[in-house]
């Protein structure tokens, strides 16, 4: 008996001993943190099965370091991000963290990033001070902020779709103040001759007083999103205005999620991002292919997906050129991320650490029986500051709900 | 008597080891449980004591939260002065939302507190210019004193703790006391109290400003610990949370809110490591704790400890 017990004793430690340089190799600990219960869930999911897919790419370890993921729930509300953000920094040990999602929790995740010194990498969520006005050194971003498309998508409006007057409809938050905010800025100067604002509370489902004393103008933009949006759509076009006034969309608007439900009629549907589900490069193909592979024939990779795809990418090449897991070396090689080869194209990190990547414009068409956003324009190269001088653009007003000016004689276009 | 004597004594001493003790995490779930304890205490004042559910009590603390965001960071108040005004200001809306909701029963007043603390918090999401909207004000921060950072986490606590305990303690005295028996009694039969020429209205007016302020007092430590203000803890989430907390908890005994709430933190943050599906089982166990006992932790405990005629009376 006790010979049986020596035996299997010494068989364990044996290989325990043979599995010593394994067992010594250091982990990397990848906190991914997004809303995978409540309202945004979808966000959430859509992130994480981006991290997935990326997780299988890269496979178990990293400059000799095994990864580790593990996935927490912000539920979309700020306070229990920074729970989870505390829980990983100070219980889990976390090296580097993915996430949050929502503009909300990315603006709580920096505060507290800020204090405890974190590699963070913001996925998705869009408020742009988070790399601006607020920015930290360790904290940077794989997304977009909300006014970065639209500064493509104004120039494109007033130079080839030739609008000069736009009437505006759009959810009275700080995301669609952004959006309009950024379209303003190049729209104006452009040839654009003004932007009308018409701002309705999140939640809205009746739009029949907004439509039907709709100002007269060259086209509609709906700068919202959801429920809200496809509300606006049907309506918009049970009055019959799309006969008279085309109608374009904020980012989010024509989203392939609701694509469906809009049906035909969105079809030559106009929208900008920096990213496109009908993208025809080989990266984004092999992308969507293998995302497809992975988590189903339905499923589409969406914004929120590419991102999370992109930053957990970045963790994992910032781990690899710094060689190890310590903050400083880690922080400076996220800051110098470059990544030629993205799914979405082509991008890298301004100083500020958000990043430059391409604009495009985008169709609602038909291919294979779906309808998708198809790019029919391309912006390259365009910053969260658009055209403008970074520091002159921090200088100025953020934007807001009147801000900036609407009309485009104004002297704050002067310059 | 004795009894909780030595609960307390063991309480405060569990507060007093706790920040040297334990884990950085650990020491910031103790500061949550202490926040929301203040609040779920605040909600059972009203609803123990005078029958009165109010979904509002976030919403005092969203207030002084709020307060002191824009004054300290918009204005570049310095914190010893801003904790004061956020208090004052936050009882200030609780005085008017008392006048408000005085004449209310049961249903209406809840539904009254439900519309007023909807009320503020699309102020606080539509206001942009004062509140930030959305995003809301960042950059929150307590200041170093004398040396000593105040923001740090178990300083934080410590702080904490020690206004947490000198409030339960208060209010377990306003409990013992000839107000709070009124309280009871106007909960018990209103008429009668009135009868007997006790001010009435003046007693729940009163009790209702008193809520408030405690949930200010718990809205400055929420504001400071999150760094940021924002109209999320104002919403309708929160302040069923904090219900929920105080009903699992027991809400008609002192100590039963601040035990529904390490429930539901321990909770939370125990089961969310394990699955996705956390909400689920927090439901489920929360359900199974209504259904089974209906009148709260605390009054379970307390019961078995004495069987008293009082419980009798109370329940038939």
């Amino acid at each position: 008996m006790s010979a049986t017990r020596h035996i299997l004793v010494g068989g364990i430690s044996a290989l325990a001993l043979a599995a010593a340089p394994v067992q010594a190799q250091e982990t990397v600990h990848i906190g991914v943190v997004g809303p995978t219960s409540g309202v945004f869930s979808f966000f959430g999911e859509q992130q994480n099965m981006g991290v997935e897919l990326a997780m299988d790419e890269v496979g178990d370890s990293v400059a000799g370091h095994d990864i580790k993921v593990t996935f927490y729930d912000s539920q979309g509300d700020p306070e229990t991000v920074v729970d989870r953000l505390r829980a990983m920094d100070s219980r889990d040990d976390v090296d580097i963290v993915v996430g949050p999602v929502l503009g909300s929790t990315g603006l709580a995740a920096l505060e507290w990033a800020k204090d405890s010194g974190m590699p963070t990498i913001i996925s998705y969520s869009a408020p742009e001070d988070i790399t601006m006005r607020q920015r930290a050194e360790n904290v940077v971003r794989a997304g977009w902020t909300g006014a970065q498309p639209m500064f493509a998508f104004g120039r494109y409006v007033a130079e080839e779709l030739g609008h000069e007057r736009i009437v505006m409809v759009g959810q009275d938050y700080s995301f669609p103040y952004n959006q309009i905010g950024g379209f303003l800025e190049t729209f104006c100067r452009s040839g654009g001759e003004s932007v009308e604002r018409i701002w309705h509370p999140t939640g809205t489902s009746d739009y029949s007083s907004i439509l039907a004393t709709l100002p007269e103008g060259d086209a509609v933009l709906y700068n919202g999103a959801g429920s809200d949006a496809l509300s606006f759509f049907e309506q918009y076009h049970e009055f019959g205005i799309d006969e008279r006034m085309p109608l374009i969309g904020g980012s989010n608007f024509y989203a392939v999620g609701d694509l469906p439900e809009m049906g035909e009629a969105a079809l030559g549907g106009v929208s900008a991002l920096q990213y496109a589900e009908g993208l025809q490069t080989e990266n984004f193909i092999e992308f969507r292919d293998a995302f497809r592979a992975m988590h189903g024939d339905d499923a589409m990779p969406l914004a929120p997906a590419e991102h999370g795809y992109v930053a957990f990418l970045m963790a994992v090449q910032a781990v690899e050129k710094a060689g190890s897991t310590e903050r400083d070396p880690v922080i400076a090689a996220l800051r110098d991320t470059e990544m030629p080869d993205a799914p979405r194209g082509p991008l890298y990190l301004d100083e500020y650490g958000n990043p430059v990547q391409n604009i495009y414009i985008n169709e609602v068409q038909e291919v294979d029986g779906r309808l998708v956003n198809v790019p029919i324009e391309t912006y390259e190269e365009v910053s969260q500051f658009g055209p403008f001088d970074p520091e002159e653009y921090l200088a100025s007003e953020p934007d807001s709900r009147d801000f900036p000016p609407g009309d485009c004689s104004d002297p704050y276009y002067d310059d | 008597m004795s009894n909780e004597r030595a609960f307390i004594v063991g309480l405060v001493a569990l507060l007093a080891v706790w920040p040297l003790l334990m884990g950085d995490y650990a020491v910031s779930q103790g500061n949550r449980v202490l926040m929301y304890s203040l609040l779920a205490l605040s909600f059972s004042i009203l609803a123990g004591r005078l029958g009165w559910f109010s979904l509002c009590q976030t919403t005092f603390a969203g207030i002084s939260g709020y307060v002191i965001a824009i004054l300290g960071v918009n204005h570049g108040w310095p914190a010893g002065a801003v904790i004061p005004v956020a208090i004052v200001v936050a009882v200030a809306f609780a005085a008017v939302f008392g006048l408000l909701t005085l004449r209310s029963r049961a249903v209406s007043f809840l539904m009254l507190t439900l519309a007023l603390g909807q009320m503020v918090w699309a102020l606080s999401f539509q206001w942009v210019d004062v509140t930030g909207g959305y995003n809301g004000i960042s950059g929150v921060r307590l200041p170093v004193v004398l040396g000593i950072d105040l923001g740090n986490d178990r300083v934080f606590f410590a702080v904490l703790a020690a206004v947490a305990v000198l409030i339960f303690l208060g209010v377990r005295r306003l409990y013992q006391s000839s107000f709070g028996l009124l309280l009871l009694g106007i909960q018990d039969n209103e008429e009668r109290m009135r009868a007997l020429g006790h001010p009435v209205y003046l007693a729940r007016f009163t009790a209702f400003v008193l809520a408030g302020a405690i949930a200010a007092v718990a809205g400055v430590f929420m504001v400071f610990d999150m760094g940021i203000m924002s109209p999320s803890p104002l919403g309708l989430d929160h302040a069923v949370w904090v219900l929920t907390a105080a009903v699992v908890g027991g809400y008609r005994t002192l100590w039963g809110p601040a035990l529904g709430v390490v429930i539901l933190v321990v909770l939370e943050s125990v089961v969310s490591q394990f699955t996705d599906r956390h909400t689920m089982v927090i439901g489920l166990v929360l359900l199974l704790c209504i259904l089974l006992m209906p009148r709260g932790l605390a009054e379970v405990f307390g019961q078995n400890r004495s069987r008293s005629a009082k419980s009798e009376t109370a329940s038939s």
